[in-house]
């Protein structure tokens, strides 16, 4: 167990140090000039040549991957071209909002997912089968933009119920940073549920197939110790395969919902750390999101071990 | 941040309750404003994007400023300058008693320093440099300016808050100024980017007497705080400042107009006109070297089809072909004939005058700006019946401010300016710019131009530059547009200008 978590984290390492590298070169292969932006419409070529050999950005390549990549083994990801802060500190602080978005949103989904999913595997063709799978099919099919924008008009703008956007200005607590959270938690739990829902339906159903359920309903067992108890437990493993998947993809930068609702986490800075060509921050970001995603699956390996004793590394 | 120990019931009620206590807490002696993006640098001497104006114009002033007809008005200058009879000697008063936000007072010397930073690094300082011999404190209250030659819009330069000749203290004069000290009537406490500057008001501040009248006169400090609130997307300002976020909202689309007009809490504001998009000509390089295809490209435009294509409403832009829009000085009718004249059969004969060879017209846009390339489609349209072959370069902005500056990858760029309130602001006329316009008699008027001292003297020869403009086809002004921001009901104080400002304003 020990060596098997040992194995998978020198692969990490691997991963990351070839996004690492895919990272320079494709924010690199990209044409523009962070330093003309910077300087605005009126500058001049050669002022933006001057802030270029002063960023750095004027020498060779090949050295400057090479200072990346030894101040990258040092835990240094740069300085941002842009805050002119350490990439690492930025990052830092866009942590909070995507993290407790990616919670609240990935809890909304299963909360709204997986007991409708049960439900429609146990009681399948019935109307409430129908009508989940054609919601589901919808919430999947609407992008988040959409279901955003008109939730942000309609409940925060109209109704006042919830903030239209932003994170709270400097007097918000905690409380009233999380308060900005729920609008755009619910837009993604929707969103994020379809799939959740489809893979609980799909599995139970397979389960609930099987020759030991009927074993189970025999011995007169009651319904409810049949479904949650013996089916279920065993309909997991994908189940908690495709939540692990949502919440990295979730924690990765939910982009555009960040964008409409002015939410100043991980996805709403790299949109913006693109469009000022801040090429450490790019990179950082994509190292910081590679990393999560072979941790969360990493730890979604892990959770097979608890749901399923056959299961051993 | 402190967690309450409630239960999960009283966890979402205190969320749920959260809106009543926000609403109640900041009364209303702050003003939120919505602005596009993060401002690039709190040093206004070192950008020259309009949205950095708008926010350090609070906390850092100049030596002169613009009334609200754009006539220069001193603000730490105690007065217009004395300007000896040849033009080259500005002796400058500076206001006793002015004091920076680090306790320290400012005399000449600050000023001194200041303004040889200005000449060294700002992009319109380095522009004048070459014309000023010295900058000298004649007194402790006193600067003169010793010019080369006579350059008239040293004073218009001295004012803009873009590329700003700011004033800090000699003390904090470096390559980077971090954190920045000003003078202005409010100064930052706190700032945490791509989310909010917060700035709070100066207690030392000293006012001007004189009236308020644009950004001149007197500069009341009537909001305790200012907000600035980076929002980047267009349609999430529209939302907030509809639900009550924001008291002023920056650059809106124009399809919100209506329901802010509709809305029972916030109204559009028009400014009326904003500004004018350009097709830049290469003059350096390409196609457009020609003299004979540039007026083809310019018998070809259909202008009216652009900006109806553009702004979509008669609201938004105006069919105008002077360079200056009506009640400016500057405005004049020279050469406006050749302005919107969509006449591609003329074009095509002045093709074929020339010789085209169909080797592609490359315009260089980005839909960064929506209305740059909705305006590109409608040209290519034209300039193809006329007989041009078009290449369409469409590329991010980034891209595009990158692309630019090399000669050999475009003919034409796509850009838009706000009207200036001196001419000599953009470098679209300068022989040295990126656009590269040169002719003799061309460069000979805009010497004169620069030089010349008295009003109506300059006033002519800005209309003989208006003819060259139009007949060697320097650039092509697409007319005109308006912009669209908007205020919550109640909000005054806030006058429709590019580069808003809040000292004044209260709401209700």
């Amino acid at each position: 167990m020990a060596r098997y978590i040992f194995r998978r984290l020198l692969g990490m390492l691997v991963v990351i140090f070839l996004v690492l590298t895919i990272a320079f070169v494709i924010v690199r292969l990209a044409p523009g000039d962070p330093a003309a932006l910077m300087l605005g419409p009126e500058a001049t070529a050669e002022d933006a040549s001057a802030l270029r050999a002063e960023l750095g950005l004027d020498r060779p390549i090949l050295v400057q991957y090479l200072a990346f990549i030894g101040n990258a083994v040092q835990g240094d990801l740069g300085t941002s071209i842009f805050f002119k802060r350490p990439v690492t500190e930025v990052l830092a602080g866009r942590a909070e909002p995507t993290i407790f978005l990616s919670l609240f949103s990935l809890t909304i989904a299963l909360v709204i997912a997986t007991p409708i999913g049960i439900y429609a595997a146990y009681r399948r063709g019935s109307a409430l089968d129908q009508s989940a799978i054609t919601i589901a099919m919808l919430a999947a099919s609407i992008p988040s933009f959409w279901t955003g924008l008109m939730f942000q008009r309609y409940l925060a703008t109209d109704l006042g119920w919830f903030p239209a956007s932003g994170y709270g200005g400097p007097d918000a607590d905690f409380l009233e940073r999380m308060r900005h959270l729920i609008l755009p938690s619910i837009v993604l739990g929707i969103v994020n549920s379809a799939l959740i829902l489809r893979f609980t339906r799909a599995s139970m159903l397979d389960i609930l197939g099987e020759d030991y359920i009927r074993t189970a309903r025999s011995k007169g067992m009651g319904e409810a110790r049949v479904v949650l108890r013996h089916a279920l437990k065993n309909a997991a493993i994908p189940i908690i395969t495709v939540i692990g998947l949502t919440f990295a993809l979730l924690v990765s930068g939910a982009v555009v919902t960040e964008r409409v609702f002015n939410i100043p986490g991980m996805g709403n800075l790299v949109v913006s750390a693109v469009l000022r060509r801040d090429y450490p921050i790019i990179q950082g970001t994509l190292i910081v999101v590679a990393t999560l995603y072979v941790l969360i699956n990493l730890a979604t390996d892990l959770a097979y071990l608890l749901v399923d004793k056959r299961v051993k590394y | 941040m402190t967690i309450p120990m409630t239960g999960k019931a009283g966890l979402l009620a205190a969320l749920l309750a959260g809106s009543a206590f926000a609403s109640s807490a900041f009364a209303q002696t702050t003003i939120d404003v919505a602005i596009v993006g993060e401002a690039d640098t709190l040093d206004p001497m070192t950008s020259t994007k309009d949205v950095v104006s708008i926010v350090t114009q609070h906390f850092v002033e100049t030596l002169y400023t613009f009334d609200s007809s754009w006539n220069i008005a001193p603000l730490l200058a105690t007065a217009l300058p004395e300007i000896s009879d040849d033009g080259l000697t500005y002796t400058i008063g500076i206001r006793d008693g002015i004091t920076f936000h680090d306790g320290s007072s400012m005399d000449a010397k600050d000023v001194v320093a200041s303004l040889n930073r200005w000449l060294s690094v700002a992009t319109r300082g380095k522009g004048v440099a070459d014309k000023v011999a010295s900058v000298e404190a004649t007194g402790d209250h006193e600067v003169t300016i010793t010019m080369t030659e006579p350059y008239s819009p040293l004073l218009s330069l001295l004012a803009f808050s873009n590329s700003a000749a700011a004033i800090y203290p000699e003390e904090i004069i470096a390559d980077t100024i971090d954190p920045v000290i000003g003078t202005g009537p409010y100064k930052i406490a706190d700032h945490v980017p791509d989310q909010y500057l917060q700035l709070v008001r100066f207690d030392d501040y000293v006012s001007r007497d004189e009236a308020s009248d644009g950004a001149a006169g007197a500069r009341k400090q009537i909001p305790d705080e200012i907000r600035f609130i980076p929002v980047p997307d267009a349609n999430t300002r529209v939302e907030g400042l509809l639900s009550g976020q924001f008291d002023f909202a920056d650059a809106l689309p124009a399809e919100s107009f209506d329901r802010l007009d509709a809305s029972d809490t916030a109204g559009p504001m028009l400014l009326k006109p904003f500004g004018w998009p350009v097709f830049a000509i290469n003059h350096k390089a390409g196609l457009l070297t020609d003299k004979t295809i540039r007026q083809a490209l310019q018998a070809a435009l259909p202008i009216d089809d652009m900006l109806f294509a553009a702004f979509g409403d008669d609201n938004f832009f105006l069919v105008d072909g002077p360079l200056y829009p009506e009640g400016w000085v500057w405005r004049n009718d020279t050469g406006v004939e050749y302005f919107n004249q969509n006449d591609q059969a003329k074009a095509a004969e002045l093709l074929k005058q020339a010789g085209y060879d169909g080797t592609p017209l490359r315009i260089l846009t980005s839909r960064q700006y929506e209305f740059h390339y909705k305006m590109a489609e409608v040209a290519k349209m034209a300039l193809e019946a006329a007989g041009f072959t078009v290449q369409m370069d469409v590329v991010d902005w980034a891209t595009l401010g990158q692309r630019r500056n090399d000669p050999a990858l475009w003919d034409i760029y796509i850009t838009h300016s706000p009207f200036l309130p001196e001419p000599a602001l953009t470098d679209l006329y300068s022989a040295s710019s990126r656009l590269g316009w040169s002719n003799p008699e061309k460069d000979a008027i805009l010497a004169k131009f620069t030089s010349e001292t008295d009003m109506e003297a300059r006033k002519d020869l800005f209309a003989e530059l208006q003819g060259q403009l139009f007949e060697d086809v320097g650039f092509i002004k697409i007319g005109a547009f308006n912009a669209l921001s908007g205020t919550r009901d109640g909000l005054t104080g806030v006058t429709a200008t590019p580069w808003p400002f809040f000292w004044n304003a209260s709401v209700e």
